[in-house]
């Protein structure tokens, strides 16, 4: 059948999880008329198959919707700007129309933030996508949201730089998405989180108007207004431009991993190298059962969790970082198990198979990042296992902990498995919530580089406390329509 | 087997501390849930497709059509997601039915696929799909008529190179682009091999090797033209098969024995040859200074895997300086023309050229390519000098 409305779409088998305000066809096509105005007839869409394309992210639960026969929900319009001032003329026309504004970069986020839930205008920012300049003096790069990451970092390697910031998301997400969500990258032990490596930003805020702060090195002169949009998903404007610290290419890398009877020891072993002012690019410690699930070619790591190294930069320094990491490692009872592991790491870290591979087959898994100090942090890792293994049907629960700092460490959870007695969304939001129980119990952060979105939005009260409150005030104050985004981090 | 064993032993240690009746339900799911979503009566591979539509989209950023139009519809899971409601019934639409057929098949996308999958193999089993519910879009039907009535893939066209066939073991088989469009390559082939003295012929009737039909998933028309092709290069015995075009050589080479029909002879593509023919010393090269960049084509690098043959062969021209563009080899980037894509979508085709030109450009304003498609996909652009390989051989033969 031929599809024109959701409510063809629901005639013809789908049901849609989140239904947006319906608006009249005449005040619909008055809005498209202003937005074709506002950015050009080809860059505003209201075709059926355009919406439906824009109708999820990568939250797992609504992608399984998909074999389900469920949309989790349709936009009005799909629009690309391709200046910032166009950007401020849709949200501007957004207030007036009181229609939501849903930013979206390459629609990789994992917990539904990019999802439409009040429909409106998705405002996809791919076609601002250039960069706009790379200063050899000041290391930086200045950049549109919508570039791709991986375009990114290839136009930078070609240069002779790194941005230093490369997620498992890299080939799948956008600079813009990774500033909305405080992302963080596989080597980001040494250079920082993508928050860290913020220089300055423009942004328009949710009444359209365009900010910009100074490309300073620090300042001294109140608080970073700006980078209340960092990590704000949305919900606060949309980030139009970045100026962000770069790396000259690293001359030298060397790869190390060791083996540990028990994941204490590989915790303190990276707590201590960290504490002598040694920062790895990548550290990653895996849990007894990912050990066996990802390294169970080396034998040496058979039954033990496998930790491993990747220190990368100026030469000389790289080779006192390998020094001090062997050192460190083996007087904490580790054992060596060399480059093999950890070229292993670097051939398949983007080999995101497991949900193609298992959500057809019923098996509900997920991931859940959540960050601890090092006081608490074995005690959160423990608890948090124990509490999703209670869930009847969950198979497995497991971890690494995949990004430090000398005060402490976040852990990377995964679950797996298949609902007993109930459906598969009832049994992924009990793991869920089972899970951030328990992380708030033993004193850890809820997320620390997946973002809130929808699924987290109820526990964020709880993580932030009275935060939250003043959280709502300042959303109240600058989008007082609650336009940007909403539905999101509980607003 | 020991090592697969090994390797989700992860799997079978968590399952096994499962309780008796929970491991009955997870393991009877593991092995039946995929028959509710997957349906049994598609030419498409549903299961395939499913996996494509449930992945981030790890190749996106190398898909020329979702670079070129910058909108999820056009990207490789979304149109996989698109492609997986046609095939369950639930969604269809003209619009549906057309992004079925905006692929470049570049293959850019199998490079980075976990599963290795090239989203147009993926799309071909949604076109057959398409054809037995008759929703063919009416231009594709007029492109399919036309050729299966004129055995080549332009309206008018010729099909001949002109040559009195004469008997010979080795045939140069141009292809409809290089008799239609770049006649300029047949004839500096025809004359280097001359120059060469190779003994060689040319089919009196080439007909199209069949690509636009597979691409398009009708399979009986393409086995027609298989078998027809078969049976000429078969009839004469030939030992080597020489194609300007890198997709007529892929066709030959390992589409036609996917449906049986095994050639005989060895396919080369004519940067291969030629470069036999300056190694074994029949043409020599002569010395000028030039530069050039070299574009792969998608066929002849990443389905072939030939990119050291042509650059080894301009490395023979004493003086030429060869430079690189930014994406070369296996991650060469599409010319625009890919498939059917200048069919279907002109405005997104002509994108794509935009962008490899301007990428091209960079390393030299000479550009050579060792694909005819190619070389109209760049020539339609911007007014720069494109040269097929060929072409550049002839320019530097020595007398």
């Amino acid at each position: 059948m031929t599809v024109n409305n959701p409510k063809d779409l629901e005639q013809s088998g789908y049901t849609i999880a989140y239904q947006g305000r319906e608006l009249s066809s005449e005040k619909k096509k008055e809005i498209f008329d202003k937005l074709q105005k506002i950015v050009g007839k080809k860059n505003v869409s209201d075709r059926e198959i355009d919406k439906l394309s824009y109708s999820k992210d990568y939250w797992p639960i609504a992608l399984r919707w998909t074999l389900e026969g469920k949309v989790a929900a349709l936009p009005d319009f799909v629009v690309w700007p391709e200046k910032t001032q166009q950007v401020s003329h849709i949200v501007q026309r957004a207030n007036e129309e009181e229609i939501p504004v849903i930013p979206f970069g390459e629609g990789s986020g994992v917990l539904g933030g990019a999802i439409p839930v009040n429909g409106g205008i998705v405002v996809d920012m791919k076609k601002m996508d250039s960069i706009l300049d790379i200063n050899r003096t000041n290391l930086t790069v200045t950049v549109q949201p919508g570039i791709n990451g991986m375009n990114f970092e290839r136009a930078l390697n070609r240069e002779g730089y790194t941005s230093g910031h490369i997620p498992q998301s890299l080939y799948c997400s956008t600079v813009g998405g990774w500033l909305a969500c405080r992302a963080a990258g596989q080597f980001s032990t040494k250079y920082g989180k993508i928050d860290d490596m913020v220089i300055s930003l423009e942004a328009v805020l949710p009444q359209g108007e365009i900010i910009r702060s100074k490309p300073v090195p620090k300042s001294s002169t109140g608080p970073r207004i700006d980078k209340l949009l960092l990590g704000s998903e949305g919900v606060l404007g949309i980030i139009t431009e970045a100026t962000l610290k770069v790396w000259p290419y690293p001359e030298k890398r060397v790869l190390q991993s060791y083996a540990f009877s028990e994941l204490q020891d590989g915790l303190e072993s990276v707590r201590i190298i960290l504490s002598k002012g040694i920062y790895p690019a990548v550290v990653r410690l895996y849990d007894r059962i990912e050990t066996s699930r990802h390294f169970y070619q080396t034998k040496k790591a058979k039954g033990k969790c496998m930790l491993i190294l990747v220190m990368e930069g100026y030469k000389e320094l790289v080779d006192l970082e390998e020094k001090v990491s062997r050192i460190v490692c083996t007087e904490n009872k580790g054992v060596e198990c060399g480059e093999n592991p950890v070229t292993h790491w670097f051939d398949t870290r983007f080999n995101v198979k497991e949900t193609s591979e298992f959500v057809p087959r019923d098996v509900i898994f997920d991931t859940i990042e959540v960050s601890v100090m090092w006081d608490k942090s074995l005690q959160l890792y423990e608890s948090m296992i124990s509490a999703m293994n209670t869930i009847e049907g969950v198979i497995l629960a497991s971890a690494h902990a995949s990004h430090f700092y000398p005060q402490g460490v976040c852990f990377y959870f995964t679950f797996g498995g298949t609902p007993v007695d109930t459906d598969a969304t009832d049994f992924y939001t009990s793991v869920w919530s089972t899970a951030m129980k328990s992380c708030i119990k033993a004193g850890g952060s809820i997320s620390h580089h997946h973002g809130i979105g929808i699924m987290r939005a109820s526990w964020l009260p709880e993580e932030l406390g009275e935060t939250f409150d003043v959280f709502k005030r300042i959303k109240k104050t600058l989008d007082p329509k609650n336009i940007m985004n909403p539905g999101k981090m509980g607003l | 087997m020991f090592d697969t064993m090994r390797k989700y032993l992860w799997v079978i240690k968590a399952i096994s501390k499962l309780r008796l009746s929970t491991q009955k339900e997870v393991i009877t799911n593991f092995l039946t849930a995929e028959k509710k979503y997957v349906p049994d009566n598609t030419k498409a591979d549903v299961s395939d497709i499913l996996k494509c539509a449930l992945c981030p989209n790890m190749c996106r950023f190398d898909c020329p059509v979702l670079q070129a139009t910058k909108s999820e519809t056009y990207s490789p899971a979304g149109k996989a997601r698109i492609a997986y409601f046609l095939e369950m019934g639930r969604f269809t639409s003209d619009d549906a039915v057309d992004l079925m057929y905006a692929c470049a098949g570049c293959s850019a996308c199998q490079r980075w696929c976990p599963f290795n999958f090239s989203v147009e193999d993926l799309l071909t089993g949604v076109r057959k799909d398409i054809i037995g519910k008759g929703l063919v879009p009416s231009a594709l039907m007029s492109l399919k008529e036309n050729l299966v009535k004129n055995h080549t893939i332009y309206e008018g066209g010729t099909t001949s190179l002109g040559l009195t066939p004469r008997k010979a073991d080795i045939l140069y088989f141009a292809g409809c682009t290089t008799l239609n469009k770049t006649r300029k390559v047949a004839d500096a082939t025809l004359k280097i091999l001359e120059k060469a003295g190779i003994n060689f012929t040319a089919l009196p009737e080439e007909w199209c090797c069949g690509a636009p039909l597979s691409i398009l998933g009708f399979d009986k028309d393409f086995k027609k033209f298989a078998k027809h092709n078969t049976k000429m290069f078969k009839e004469e015995g030939y030992k080597t098969i020489v194609c300007s075009c890198p997709e007529c050589a892929y066709i030959f080479k390992e589409v036609y024995p996917l449906i049986g029909l095994k050639m005989d002879a060895d396919i080369v593509h004519t940067s291969q040859f030629l470069l036999t023919l300056v190694k074994e010393g029949k043409i020599t090269l002569k010395e000028r200074k030039e530069e050039c960049v070299y574009h792969d084509p998608c066929a002849l690098a990443r389905r072939l895997h030939i990119y050291e043959e042509p650059r080894a062969l301009l490395k023979y021209i004493p003086g030429l300086t060869l430079n690189e563009a930014q994406f070369t080899k296996e991650e060469t980037r599409c010319c625009g023309m890919g498939g059917i894509l200048n069919v279907t979508n002109p405005e997104i085709s002509l994108s794509i050229t935009k962008t490899r030109s301007s990428e091209l450009q960079k390393a030299s304003p000479c550009v050579v390519t060792a694909c005819p498609t190619c070389e109209v996909a760049f020539k339609r652009v911007d007014n720069y000098e494109v040269l097929d390989i060929s072409e550049l051989v002839l320019k530097f033969l020595e007398e």
